[in-house]
């Protein structure tokens, strides 16, 4: 089990692969993100997008995908407190085929809960040319070695 | 139609109302982001919440629902969005929770290279019990008049 103190900052990892779909696209969006440039075709063309592209919160679902099906097995990841510099970089299109990168920035014991620590990891959603089309920094919150010392996880500032 | 001009600092769009379903929550979990909590209603009652809840990124596309629906009401000339700077899960959803939110407009500035204006809006979805679950801040693009109907 990689628990809180077990996360070395500096450590990076590439994993996934997401074919995306036209019907995906359009299904994501009629439910989640009904405007005309990621459900019709026509009316994308006309958009400032020129075409058919995901919604920006679509690419962040196939983002945790790959995300839990590649990297939170194992771990004592018990969920996330949320984000920060969430960009929409390139335009997410049918038959694009995506990937993600992952680096560790910092980690954080909490300071209200003595069983957590707070793990600050980069993640890049790159296409198949190696274009980043989503970046985020994630607030990923796991749980501490049962018995560690608290306040001194190896690697806290 | 709503543009860029027509979009004051200060004022709050009040969103509408999402209920969350349990079958909602185990679709969507299944679906992008497995993880007991989110994908196995026995799994989730003996784990760290102490049942399902939602994912996270269902909770943000509840907001983008909302937020999408608003938009159509208010007839708003939407460009997308460059991203989010900020988004923070406060409490868990969970199965049968009704979210509503509301929407206000922190700063608006015109693009240098778009024709369209940046609109820095704070964005909450509370609980029935007024508990905030999300809060994020976010740019959007919202066409300006003078641009025409691109």
């Amino acid at each position: 089990m990689i628990w809180f103190e077990d996360v070395e900052v500096g450590q990076r990892a590439r994993f996934g692969r997401y074919e995306v779909t036209r019907e995906e696209i359009v299904e994501f969006a009629g439910q989640w993100d009904p405007q005309p440039f990621h459900l019709d075709e026509a009316a994308a063309r006309e958009s400032f997008f020129g075409g058919l592209i995901a919604s920006g919160w679509h690419t962040g679902a196939m983002f945790i995908r790959m995300v839990v099906d590649h990297a939170v097995a194992g771990t004592a990841v018990v969920g996330a407190a949320g984000f920060d510099d969430l960009r929409w970089r390139r335009p997410v299109r049918p038959g694009d085929v995506l990937s993600v990168e992952t680096e560790v920035l910092d980690k954080t014991p909490s300071r209200s809960r003595a069983d957590l620590g707070s793990v600050r990891v980069a993640g890049r959603v790159l296409d198949a040319r190696g274009e980043v089309v989503m970046s985020l920094v994630s607030i990923v919150l796991y749980r501490r070695r049962p018995g560690a010392p608290l306040g001194a996880a190896a690697g806290d500032p | 139609m709503r543009y860029f001009e027509d979009v004051a600092v200060g004022e709050t769009l009040v969103l509408g109302a999402h209920t969350v379903s349990e079958e909602e929550i185990l679709a969507f979990g299944r679906r992008y982001d497995p993880q007991p909590m989110h994908a196995d209603p026995e799994a989730a009652r003996h784990g760290f919440y102490g049942g399902l809840i939602a994912s996270g990124w269902h909770t943000c596309a509840v907001m983008m629902r909302l937020t999408a629906q608003t938009i159509a009401r208010l007839e708003e000339a939407s460009a997308g969005a460059p991203g989010i700077e900020s988004c923070r899960w406060r409490a868990p959803v969970r199965p049968g929770d009704t979210l509503t939110g509301t929407s206000e407009v922190l700063a608006a500035w015109p693009s240098r290279s778009k024709p369209v204006g940046l609109v820095r809006r704070r964005s909450e979805l509370v609980n029935q019990r007024g508990e905030p679950v999300v809060t994020l801040v976010g740019v959007a693009m919202v066409r300006r008049r003078d641009a025409g109907a691109v």
